[in-house]
């Protein structure tokens, strides 16, 4: 992603302070623990006058706009999360709806076909640019997948609490990529990677996962 | 009739999983009404717009609940219609059986009504000795296999032809027939005598109309019309959300409801009853009662997040669109209310307690706020409940399991908020999985490993788990990264 | 008529009012804390307060026809009050009906006038309407845009008459057939019958494996003759 992000001229740094937005503790209903790695999160990124933050997951990124839900009772708090969400932005949004590009001169080769991640989809609207800077990659074959905005089945602790219905869901993702016929699938959320992933290479599939971010960096 | 209980979902889902005629059936269901919801939406210039409108519609009258309430009431009373408070369940079932006592009935017509479903009605008439006589088609099906429905619209989804067919060999006398038109004629042919014998008909409320005390009751097959029109005695079981404030209102839902549920642009039938008849010779009941049940959702109100709860209009598109429904069905859910809506009432309807389980049994993917014709963020308000399930369970500690996750959350907490732990626990498990890691990848965990560590044993059941990086994104900034940043 | 005590009813109804207002009460403040968060959309769309275009009847006629037909409605259009006999003499002679209900309406009354080689039966008894091979009845209003009968009570007595034979004709004007379920919703509620039916379509379920199943407990079959003249 720092790859990608310096090829069109935008300037990188990275706070090593950072740890975790907290996601799975406010997805189990620990929100005494999200909430502390909210206030860490937006202590960290306040000290920064960076333009934007930026995060290759959509699932952090919906997080994060949700901070403010952690302070009922506290509004101070509150307007910090709201200002520190305005300024966070997933990836391939930044990429296409802030720095308005959507070739970053990538190139791999053969055919590839996007999973719709749910956070980045149903929280921040993410749809036409992922595709769109995928179909701007030199070299590939872009196939829309079939139901790519079905869940892959992860949710998190979803997957280790009702693992049978995750790998039932699996299933019908896995079905589709089949067929798809793709030697690549591309997602832009490394949990839907490591649930999708998993099972591809459990089955001994050929076809590779890989990070939006990883094949927007590829320059083969 | 042992029916399954939500405090066992995840076994319940289990034996749900290993069905392949239930597969067969959920596959189709997703295949079929998806697509049709989908056409349904697109036959309207502002879908958006219409959600919204009745959203706000709702959040309206739920906020103002007593006021709407009373104004119904009101004008319902005005028409001559006699309308029963009733806090509970067990409460309702009383009220109706003094009517049905009271009107001499030893047999009751019903048509499809969920609330009736949540106090078991039929059960208790039953046990007074009555009989309550399922006139939907699909809920006369699951009648007569003594089973509940596991679907909102379609109880009896998870039953198929061939099973239906030998259900009626077996409890009505026909042939074995694999022709669906041959069934449904039997029901009909059967169930007509039934309408009119019957002294009373019991049916659920779609929408109560404030302003003019109407109860507005939608249908396909028309048991609803025979079940309200034919016996001498209506009695109607409406849960108090069903209330919205102005006639005009319906509009709005009627265009949602039927696409929503089912695909089609109106269903075949609308009843719209506004009081009893004026002339003792015109057609219809002679008595028209309403039954307001509470059961739980006045204390739904309490917060912002639950009270969207009541804006249920019952469509069951959440259903439909669940990838957890779309594997398990409705029974696994063991609850009256399955899917998506019914994981986030059933703890408040029941006691969280009860059905603990339930707000986990989602992925959070959102499929179903999107497709809810009013809006409802279910995701949030699973969200909510974990939290106070959580929160219950830091309160009272008690089940292993959950005293176990407790403690790894709390440790999951106190070790990656700080950089340095974050930094030592990737390194340290990085050493560690050497012993479990082949060939740059974690395959099946063996049962030592399972019983120690046991969401690894849970995820390698299906799936490979990948290795820990062998330099992490901080390594490689430190490395390089960071000084060849131009700026 | 009181079977319950109407004290019981009473604390009931108290005790639940109670709830509800104690509630409302008790989220108060989150409800404050959520709309500082949550903007009202902008762009929200004046649903149903739009402009309506002017239709001309034959459009209406049309549009009305077409709806029918895709919910599996039969739609004839008659330019006089002959025809709509012509027809129903032809479908009951087709078919070999031998008892048919109508309902009190005058204009129904008049179509079947003429046809006199076979009894009508108005204001049937349940028992003679079990019998009855179709029902005839008119249609206060419709709605073109879903291919809608709307039937008041009061104007007409028509519950059982256009659901117990398994077949219902019905004679609807053309003058009465308006665009939107919206514009309905507007002239029925100003004097609101009893009962009012909306009817599109026959009687249906898909129930068994999402089959489609035409005529389960209504009729199996609607014929709506227009009368445009």
């Amino acid at each position: 992603m720092v790859e990608v992000l310096r090829r069109v001229d935008c300037g990188v740094v990275f706070d090593e302070r950072q740890t975790c937005c907290g996601q799975p503790a406010f997805n189990t209903g620990y929100r005494r623990e999200a909430q502390k790695f909210a206030k860490r999160f937006i202590e960290i990124f306040e000290e920064s006058d960076a333009d934007a933050i930026v995060s290759p997951s959509g699932s952090c990124t919906a997080m994060v706009k949700h901070f403010y839900e952690l302070f009922p009772d506290d509004e101070e708090w509150r307007k910090r999360s709201e200002r520190i969400a305005a300024r966070t932005h997933e990836f391939c949004s930044f990429l296409v709806n802030v720095l308005k590009v959507d070739d970053v001169g990538a190139s791999s080769s053969g055919r590839i076909t996007w999973h719709d991640a749910c956070h980045g989809l149903r929280d921040l609207g993410l749809r036409d640019e992922p595709r769109r800077l995928l179909k701007n990659v030199k070299g590939t074959e872009f196939v829309e997948l079939q139901n790519a905005d079905v869940c892959c089945g992860f949710g998190g602790t979803f997957s280790v609490k009702f693992p049978e219905i995750s790998a039932g869901i699996l299933d019908n993702k896995i079905e589709a990529i089949e067929k798809a016929n793709v030697d690549a699938i591309v997602s832009g959320d490394s949990s839907c990677l490591m649930q999708i992933g998993g099972r591809l290479s459990r089955i001994g599939s050929k076809v590779k996962t890989m990070h939006i971010a990883e094949i927007l960096a590829s320059q083969e | 009739m042992t029916h399954l209980s939500s405090e066992t979902f995840g076994q319940n889902a289990r034996d749900a999983l290993r069905d392949p005629i239930l597969h067969g059936a959920l596959r189709s269901l997703a295949d079929n009404f998806v697509e049709r919801r989908r056409a349904a939406v697109s036959s309207v210039d502002d879908w958006e717009g219409l959600r919204e409108k009745a959203r706000a519609i709702k959040d309206e009258t739920l906020l103002h609940l007593d006021k709407y309430l009373l104004r119904f009431v009101e004008n319902a009373e005005r028409g001559g219609v006699v309308v029963h408070w009733a806090r509970d369940g067990h409460e309702a079932c009383g009220i109706v059986l003094d009517l049905v006592n009271g009107a001499e009935a030893k047999m009751v017509v019903k048509s499809k009504s969920m609330a009736t479903e949540e106090i078991h009605l039929n059960e208790a008439l039953e046990s007074a000795g009555i009989e309550p006589i399922e006139t939907d088609l699909g809920e006369w099906i699951i009648q007569l296999a003594g089973e509940t429905p596991s679907h909102i619209v379609v109880p009896a989804i998870h039953k198929t032809k061939s099973q239906i067919a030998d259900l009626f060999v077996e409890k009505v006398g026909i042939d074995k027939t694999g022709d669906v038109d041959v069934l449904t004629g039997t029901a009909r042919r059967i169930l007509r005598r039934k309408f009119a014998e019957a002294k009373v008909g019991i049916s659920g409320v779609n929408f109560g109309v404030a302003e003019t005390g109407t109860i507005l009751i939608l249908e396909n097959e028309g048991n609803i019309r025979m079940t309200t029109g034919l016996p001498k005695t209506h009695i109607a079981v409406m849960g108090i959300e069903k209330i919205i404030p102005k006639f005009a209102d319906l509009d709005v839902f009627l265009k949602l409801l039927p696409r929503s549920g089912t695909g089609q642009r109106l269903t075949a039938y609308q009843s719209l009853i506004t009081g009893i008849k004026r002339n003792t010779d015109d057609e219809g009941p002679d008595e028209i009662h309403i039954v307001l049940l509470d059961n739980g959702r006045s204390r739904m109100l309490a917060h912002p997040v639950t009270r969207q709860s009541l804006a249920c209009i019952r469509c069951g598109a959440c259903l439909n669109a669940c990838p957890v429904y779309q594997q398990v069905g409705g029974h696994a859910y063991g609850s009256v209310y399955p899917g998506p809506i019914g994981a986030v009432i059933t703890p408040q309807l029941i006691g969280i307690s009860k059905a603990k389980q339930l707000p986990y049994a989602s992925s959070l993917c959102g499929a179903c706020r999107e497709v809810c014709p009013v809006k409802i963020d279910i995701p949030e308000l699973l969200l909510h409940l974990r939290a106070e399930i959580a929160d219950g369970s830091r309160a009272n500690p008690g089940r292993k399991k959950q005293f176990g996750e407790m403690v790894a959350f709390r440790l999951y907490g106190a070790m990656w908020s700080n950089a340095r732990l974050y930094n030592f626990g990737t390194k340290a498990s990085r050493l560690m999985q050497r012993l479990i890691v082949r060939d740059g990848k974690i395959g099946k965990a063996g049962r030592f490993i399972s019983k120690v560590i046991p969401p690894l044993g849970a995820w390698t059941a299906w799936r490979d788990a990948p290795a820990v990086a062998p330099r992490t994104f901080r390594e490689q900034w430190r490395g390089k990264l960071e000084s060849n940043d131009g700026n | 008529m009181e079977t319950r005590g109407t004290n019981i009813n009473e604390n009931a109804r108290a005790t639940i009012l109670a709830s509800i207002r104690q509630s409302l009460a008790a989220s108060e403040r989150l409800d404050r804390v959520r709309s500082e968060h949550h903007h009202a959309s902008e762009n929200r769309s004046s649903v149903g307060e739009q402009i309506r275009p002017a239709i001309s009847q034959d459009a209406l006629i049309e549009n009305f026809r077409i709806n029918l037909e895709s919910v599996g409605g039969r739609c004839v259009i008659a330019k006089h009050e002959n025809e709509a006999s012509d027809y129903l003499r032809g479908l009951i002679s087709r078919r070999q009906m031998k008892l048919v209900a109508t309902s009190d309406s005058n204009l129904v009354k008049r179509i079947v006038e003429s046809i006199t080689d076979i009894e009508f039966i108005q204001n049937a008894s349940t028992d003679v309407l079990f019998e009855c091979d179709l029902g005839v009845t008119g249609a206060q209003s419709a709605i073109a845009e879903t291919g809608t009968l709307v039937l008041e009570s009061e104007a007409e007595s028509h519950r059982l008459t256009s659901l117990v034979p398994p077949v219902h004709l019905c004679i609807l004007d053309a003058g009465k057939i308006r665009q939107t379920l919206g514009e309905i919703l507007e002239s029925v509620g100003a004097e609101l019958s009893p009962t009012i039916t909306f009817i599109t379509g026959a009687s249906r379920t898909s129930d068994i494996e999402l089959t489609l199943a035409i005529g389960v407990h209504g009729p199996a079959e609607l014929h709506v003759i227009v009368i445009a003249d």
